[in-house]
């Protein structure tokens, strides 16, 4: 099974330290524990959820916040840059976030 | 534990882990006199450079301080520079100068053309090489060191493995009275809260996060997005979304210690300690500040795979990513992966990194060196006039 790191108890994204493949699932260690299922393929080195993410919501690994959520993501689904954003360095916003 | 290492002492006190000739131009239209001079000398560095020519204020300031700063970097034992005309040359040989080392200037307009600027800076070369080869290395202690870490191409297991195995070194470093750099300004957006609170002072603490807030503000000004860049196309391959994503990973390569002191770019540390060098995030650019600054070697975390070196600090690849450390492995010096694949804790492979920078401070040679993927930019602000 592919293993998943979580780094901190206040995240709810996990790194997997194996390639995921859609249907499989992966084990969680670390700060976390059990198993998530993926409902796609994830690469080595890739985040998922491991508890829902509401759209506009705060993503956060190592206990910190990394970014946004541009959409709602369900808990075991791939979280990388076609659904979180950064807040920081935004020139393209108002405000800069 | 036995901490010391081997090293060559230079006449201002410096040690370095190197012995190299330098080959340094002045201007842009000296390079191929550089090139040639290195090329026929054997233990020679040559250091092109793509501007002073034009440049005003801040610019011609930071790039004259700048080669003047890899001159003095005690892995070099003497340098020949190579000018177009004598008062740019003077005055670069006169900023060298302090440091005692040997130092030996042809001007192109004044040797009579390119080849016989190279016949004559090939002979000072070729005698400097021969004084330097009679120097050997003593046992220094390892607060003799000035260390930067360095992180490119990275993906999310920088944060996880490498970068932290690199803060092991770091903090063996400090604790053992040395000095630790860490640059790349851009790679705090998201992180400097934390990296603040590890100020020495108030002072320090405002440095920091004025030198951060400088460069957002720069990117808001400018009305883009810094996701064009940072994090980069291989970053985001490596599974890194965000740079708060990459820059809480890439803090780790600090250590725990305090924060002592900001340096501006190229700039050296004075202070026993850890260090802030406010640098732009390609490696390239970072390399040379830190070198320019005076680290002797530095420690490079790369994820996906990033081959480059300084010309003149040794630079040591280290890689905590299984697929990275075997697919890319003639550009890797150390490999960490064993803290994912196998559970290594991050203390055990720290103190395996630590023997190692030990082994290449005292003579072993890395990858970049070997292959010599090895370059020198030194940033620039504003227009050539």
């Amino acid at each position: 099974m592919a293993r998943a790191i979580v780094l901190h108890t206040d995240d709810n994204v996990a790194t997997l330290i194996d390639p995921g493949g859609a249907g499989s699932n992966v084990q969680l260690a670390g700060n976390g524990g059990g198993s998530m299922a993926l409902n796609a393929d994830v690469p080595y080195g890739h985040k998922i959820a491991i508890a829902p993410i509401a759209a506009g919501a705060e993503v956060r690994k190592y206990g910190q916040v990394i970014g946004r959520a541009t959409t709602a993501i369900a808990a075991g689904e791939h979280v990388h840059v076609h659904n979180v954003e950064s807040r920081r360095g935004r020139g393209d916003r108002p405000g800069g976030q | 534990m036995d901490t010391a290492f081997l090293g060559y002492e230079r006449p201002d006190g410096g040690i370095g882990v190197r012995n190299s000739v330098a080959i340094l131009s002045v201007m842009e239209n000296c390079n191929s006199v550089v090139r040639g001079i290195a090329s026929a000398v054997q233990g020679t560095i040559a250091i092109p450079t793509l501007f002073v020519r034009g440049q005003l204020g801040k610019d011609y300031e930071t790039t004259m301080a700048s080669l003047a700063g890899l001159a003095k970097n005690p892995n070099v034992a003497g340098v020949v520079i190579i000018g177009l005309e004598p008062v740019t040359t003077d005055e670069l040989v006169a900023r060298i100068l302090p440091s005692g080392k040997p130092v030996e200037a042809v001007n192109v307009q004044l040797a009579g053309g390119t080849i016989e600027a190279i016949a004559k800076g090939t002979r000072y070369a070729a005698r400097m090489v021969r004084d330097a080869s009679r120097l050997s290395r003593v046992r220094v202690d390892l607060s003799e060191l000035v260390l930067g870490v360095e992180c490119g191409g990275s993906d999310t297991t920088s944060g996880l493995s490498s970068n932290p195995a690199i803060g092991v070194v770091a903090d063996r470093v400090v604790a053992a009275g040395g000095r630790v750099v860490i640059s790349e300004t851009s790679e705090f957006l998201g992180a400097e809260h934390l990296f603040a609170d590890r100020a020495v002072n108030r002072e320090v603490r405002r440095q920091f996060l004025d030198a951060v807030s400088a460069l957002e503000s720069n990117v808001l000004a400018q009305g883009v997005d810094l996701r064009g860049s940072n994090p980069s196309k291989d970053n985001i391959r490596g599974g890194l979304s965000t740079i708060e994503e990459k820059a809480l990973g890439a803090m780790a390569k600090a250590g725990k210690t305090p924060l002592v002191g900001v340096l501006g770019y190229g700039e050296a540390p004075t202070a026993k300690g850890l260090h802030f060098m406010a640098t732009p995030a390609p490696a390239v650019e970072s390399l040379t500040g830190l070198a320019a600054g005076g680290c002797q070697m530095i420690l490079f975390s790369t994820g996906v795979g990033n081959p480059i070196g300084s010309m003149v600090s040794t630079t040591v690849k280290v890689t905590g990513n299984r697929n990275t450390a075997k697919s890319f492995s003639d550009n890797i010096d150390f490999d960490v992966s064993g803290v994912l694949e196998e559970g290594e804790p991050i203390d055990s492979a720290g103190e395996r990194l630590f023997a190692y920078t030990r082994s290449v401070a005292s003579g072993e040679l890395t990858t970049s060196e070997i292959l010599d993927v090895r370059e020198t930019s030194i940033s620039r602000f504003g227009l050539s006039m």
